[in-house]
Order: C-alpha cells, then structure tokens, then sequence
C-alpha cells in the first residue's frame, strides 16, 4: 500500500541577510495511513518546520514531499490551499480561535468561502462539538471556554472536512495533565477511527499512545522507530 | 457562516477601527452632498429670485447723441429720439413669438412735474403692476396703489414734508399719499410714484411711456432670441437684456458649487487615503489571523474577498450616513443661503453614496491585494 506521506531528502534553509540556517537536512521517511507518529526534539531541531512542510504552509527548499499523491512542490498557491481544506487538519498549541466568533462559528471558518446553506454548516459544526464534548457549549466565545474546552474546537474546526491527515503542534502544551489527557483521547479517538495523525511534542508521554516515534536534532532524523503494530482500521468515507 | 459575516463580525468587534475607517468617507460625503444639494437649490433660488424681482429686458427709444457748438465752442451735447414708445407697444411686444416666455410688462413714465410747489420727479407705472415691479420696496403706510393716489420715495417725502395719509397737489388735484417707500439707495427715493394714467395726465402726454420693464426670466431662457423678437417688433426702440445680472450670480453659485467639489474631492481624497493606511494597519496586526485563515484552506482570493467585504461594510454604512448627513445639513443651513423653501434633494446624495462606497472599496484595493498575497510561510511564524 502506498503511504499517505512520503518525505524525501527534505531539507528547509532560511537565508537573512545573507546568514543561513538549516531547518531540515536531508529528512526521508514515509507514513502509511493510520498511523499515528509522534515528533520529537529539542527546541530548534526543526520539528514545527517539518509540521508547517507536511502541511503545505511552506514548501521546501530540497527534496521531495507527497501526501495523499500529491506532490505539494507541483501545486500553485490555490492548489495548496485546497490541499489543506481537503486533506490536512491542524492543531495549534495557542488553538487560534477567532476570539469575535463563538465556538460554532469558530468550527464554521473553513466552510466560510464555501456555498454551503448556513443551516448545513451550522448543523455539521454542532455535530463535531457534539463529537469533541462541547454540546450545549456551541454559542460560547473563547472567551468563555477553558483550555481544553478551547483545544476542542480547534480540534473540531480541523475536522470540517474530514481530513485524512490531522497535524497538530503541541496540542497539550498549554494544558494541565488531566486536560491534556482529555485532548490526547481526543486524538486517539480520531486515530482508532482511521485518521493518520502527526503530533509534535516536547511531552515524552504522550509517546504512549503513539504507533510510531520520530526524534529529529538538528535537523535530521535521529530516531525512527514502531512503538507498537498498526491496528487502526483505514477511515470509512 | 460566510464571508460577508465574517466580515460583519470582525468589523464589530474592531468598532473604534471601522469609525475610524469610515470617519473619512463619511466627512467626504457629508460634504460633498451638502454643498451639492445647497448650490443646486441655490441655483433655483437664484432663478425664482430673478424671476420675482422681474425686469431682466429694458426697452426703451432709440436715441442718438447729438453736439451742440458754436465754432471752437463746445456746447455740450443732448439726447435725440428716433421715437416714442406708447401703451399701444405693450401689445406688439406681447406679440412676439416667445410670448409664453414673457411674464410681465410694464410701461412707465418718467416726468418732472410740480408737486405742492416742488420740483420732482413723477415715476409712473401701473397702479396693480407696483408689488410685481419693485418686489423690494418696503412701504410705510398703505403699500396699495390706486388711482389718485401717490407713494413717495423717502427723500421726496422728506422734501415735501408729508406723510401717509397726506395730500399732494399737483396740476391742480389733489393726491393722497398712500405710503412711503423706505430708502432704496436708488433714484426712486426722491421720486414720486404714481398710477401711469395720472402720470400721463399731469405730463400732458396720453399714451405716453418712456420704457418698458419686461420680466422674461426663467430657466434656459432664450433671452438673446426675445430681445431680438421685441426689436423686431418695435424697429425704433432699443432693447438691453440685463443678463449680465443673472450671469454674474450664476457664476456666483458656480464659484461655490466649483470650491465645494473641490472641498469635497480633498476630503474624499483623505478619506480614501485614511482607509488604505487603517486597512493596511489592520492586515499587518491580523497576519496571524489570516495564517489560521490560510492553514484551514483559505484560499488567496477568499482573503482578498474578506478584507474587501470588511472595507464594503464601512464604506456602505459610512456612504449612507455621509449621504443622510449632508441632507439633513443641506436642509437644515438652506436659510442661511437665501433658500426660502428649502427641499431635500435626493439626486447628489445617491450620487455621493456611490462615489463614497466605490471610493471605500478602490482604498482597500491594495490592502486587500497585501493581505491575499501573505505567503503562508510569513503568516504561520506568528502562530
């Protein structure tokens, strides 16, 4: 089976006034769908470079990356954002919720351009803060929310269009460890139900739940290994 | 949820950004339909003005300048005329083909005549036509004009020391001083004014007129082409359109009318440029923002199409209300411009609305564009 993410002899140089630095050298590995990977490393070892790479928010300087068959170094601009609405799913550490709207609003901002009824999008919004444990709290702002609560819709907003990859950046780190649990269930949820999920973290205990484990340093892979066998059934579209 | 709403929501909760976005278009617009509405309601109050005040076409005889000498010796010189006007030229003129154009003619009749054993000037004109000829003439007394009756100018009352209710002798009858004009600044103010009939009676000449004032004024009138009908009419009479009266206000409401748009385009100007600066302003403290835009699969034109939405609403509302302002502001400083009745005219208010929005969203051209072309790259460093 062909692997949802193939990554070939990646590398991403930022060049400033002349000085340059080396986000990824060289980084090679390929994702089978299902699995669920955990990044790890030290700060500046590249990991939140290799997520905004795999989810076509910058394109590499070398190398090679395809996800779901597409080669992301192919698509024009609007190809790329089309590739992320459909197929790609993020999570960020802060959640960057649009603090005017309420929680359902906030998991309707990836339906906004499309010509879908508002009734429609409202009703799909309701149902993914039904699945993340928010019901009765979809008219809340951010404002209103905790942490978690928080996480949860972002959580819901990257399944608007039930992508096959979710990538998340420290989804935990702003959360206590009984939160965070909560999130990471979350997430493992999402993964026995077929979703290919790639996590970076700084929380080595988050590795528990993952399949696979990916630690970078400088750039490079320093550690690649199966924490356990592949187990999730593919996603029922 | 789209992105119209998103638009609306984003401009609510920046509300002091998007006054001060629309600050701009509002003052410009407030402005200009103000100053349009006041000036083309000035334009009709000009007109009505003139059209009140009558005589814009003098017709008079012809004359020819004749030198008087005696050898090297000049003796000065004198008017001759070719010939004389009677009431009978107020129907030829009345006869000309743009008739329907003519609103009022009167004759009049000017002599030097006695009035109780001084000399003064007699104006004598139509007894009904005096409130339609001198319109400003302010009377003290009766200011209604009847047969055997008089009005004096205030230095002829002064002269003759007399009153309203007072007599007046002259050849031989009696005239009832039927009111007194307030000064004029004009030569009516040491005259005597009386109905043409009894004018003509006392100067001993039946029929008689020296000119005729005739009021032709309206708008686009054709007054160059009635001037040359009654000269037509009458071979021997001199015929002067005073259009330099109407020329020189017009020009006066035009003045106005050009400092208002010019007014009006300077303060458009500054309002164009003052949401270029706040929408840019906004882009750049909202790169965050649009890198969540652009991770959840928004693509370019969507962020084009939410700012330039964003800047729609401002300009939209700030257009309205500018519109409604000037309006009101037109209204309600009419009176101070002359304006008797003052109306609410719709015609630059829409104008001036479209202009503002159009305005509003060409100044959030560039923003939008800067916005829609942020590389993801630079937008997800903030994240």
């Amino acid at each position: 089976m062909e692997p949802i993410i193939r990554l070939k002899d990646v590398s991403m140089v930022y060049g400033v006034n002349g000085t340059r630095a080396t986000a990824l050298a060289g980084v090679s590995f390929d994702v089978r769908r299902g699995e669920y990977v955990v990044i790890t490393g030290e700060s500046g070892s590249g990991k939140s470079t290799l997520l905004t790479v795999l989810g076509g928010l910058q394109v590499p300087t070398g190398g090679a990356v395809r996800i779901g068959g597409a080669d992301l170094s192919a698509l024009p601009a609007d190809g790329l954002a089309d590739f992320r609405r459909e197929t790609i799913g993020f999570v960020f550490q802060a959640y960057h919720l649009l603090p005017y709207l309420t929680a359902r609003e906030n998991v309707m901002v990836p339906m906004s351009p499309e010509r879908i009824s508002p009734r429609e999008k409202a009703s799909l919004a309701g149902e993914l803060l039904a699945a993340v444990g928010l019901a009765g709290m979809e008219d809340r702002l951010p404002s209103q929310l905790s942490g978690g609560e928080s996480q949860r819709v972002a959580i819901a907003r990257a399944l608007v269009h039930d992508p096959p990859v979710i990538l998340a950046d420290e989804p935990t780190g702003n959360l206590d460890s009984a939160t965070g649990k909560q999130v990471l269930d979350l997430f493992s949820s999402l993964h026995a139900r077929g979703k290919t999920v790639l996590m970076v973290t700084h929380n080595l205990s988050n590795l528990a739940r993952a399949t696979r484990s990916i630690r970078l340093r400088d750039g490079r892979i320093e550690d690649d290994r199966t924490r356990r066998p592949l187990t999730a059934k593919p996603l029922a579209v | 949820m789209n992105i119209r709403v998103l638009a609306w929501k984003n401009l609510l909760r920046r509300k002091s950004r998007a006054v001060f976005t629309g600050l701009g278009i509002f003052l410009g617009i407030a402005t200009f339909v103000a100053i349009s509405s006041i000036t083309s309601q000035m334009e009709g109050a000009v007109q009505d003005q003139l059209d009140r005040f009558g005589a814009n076409i003098v017709v008079s005889p012809r004359t020819e300048r004749l030198s008087l000498g005696f050898g090297d010796i000049a003796l000065g010189g004198t008017e001759v005329a070719h010939s004389r006007l009677t009431m009978g030229d107020r129907e030829r003129i009345a006869s000309i083909h743009h008739k329907d154009r003519i609103r009022s003619i009167v004759p009049f009749l000017m002599t030097a005549v006695d009035a109780s054993g001084k000399n003064v000037v007699w104006m004598g004109l139509p007894a009904a036509d005096v409130a339609g000829a001198r319109p400003w003439w302010k009377v003290r007394g009766g200011s209604e004009l009847r047969r055997g009756e008089v009005l004096l100018g205030a230095e002829a009352a002064a002269l003759l020391d007399k009153g309203p209710g007072g007599t007046v002798t002259a050849g031989n009858r009696l005239y009832r001083v039927a009111g007194v004009l307030q000064p004029t600044g004009e030569k009516e103010d040491g005259m005597v004014i009386a109905d043409i009939a009894d004018v003509q009676v006392l100067a001993k000449k039946s029929g008689a007129v020296t000119h005729f004032e005739v009021a032709a004024l309206c708008k686009d009138c054709p007054v160059e082409d009635i001037v040359a009908q009654i000269g037509q009419a009458l071979p021997g009479a001199r015929v002067s359109a005073i259009r330099q009266v109407v020329e020189s206000r017009k020009a006066a409401v035009d003045h106005l009318r050009r400092l208002g748009f010019g007014v009006s385009a300077i303060v458009l100007l500054i309002g164009g440029l003052m949401v270029l600066v706040t929408v840019m302003g906004g882009v750049q403290e909202r790169t965050r923002e649009i890198g969540v835009l652009r991770a959840v699969g928004f693509r370019k034109r969507s962020i084009f199409s939410l700012l330039f939405w964003e800047t729609g609403w401002v300009s939209l509302i700030s257009s309205l209300l500018g519109a409604g302002t000037g309006i009101a502001a037109a209204y309600l400083a009419s009176p101070a411009f002359g304006i008797e009745h003052p109306a609410i005219v719709f015609s630059p208010a829409i104008f001036g609305a479209v202009v503002g929005f159009s305005l509003g969203l060409m100044g959030a051209v560039p923003p939008a564009r800067r916005a829609a072309a942020l590389s993801p790259t630079e937008a997800i460093r903030s994240l």
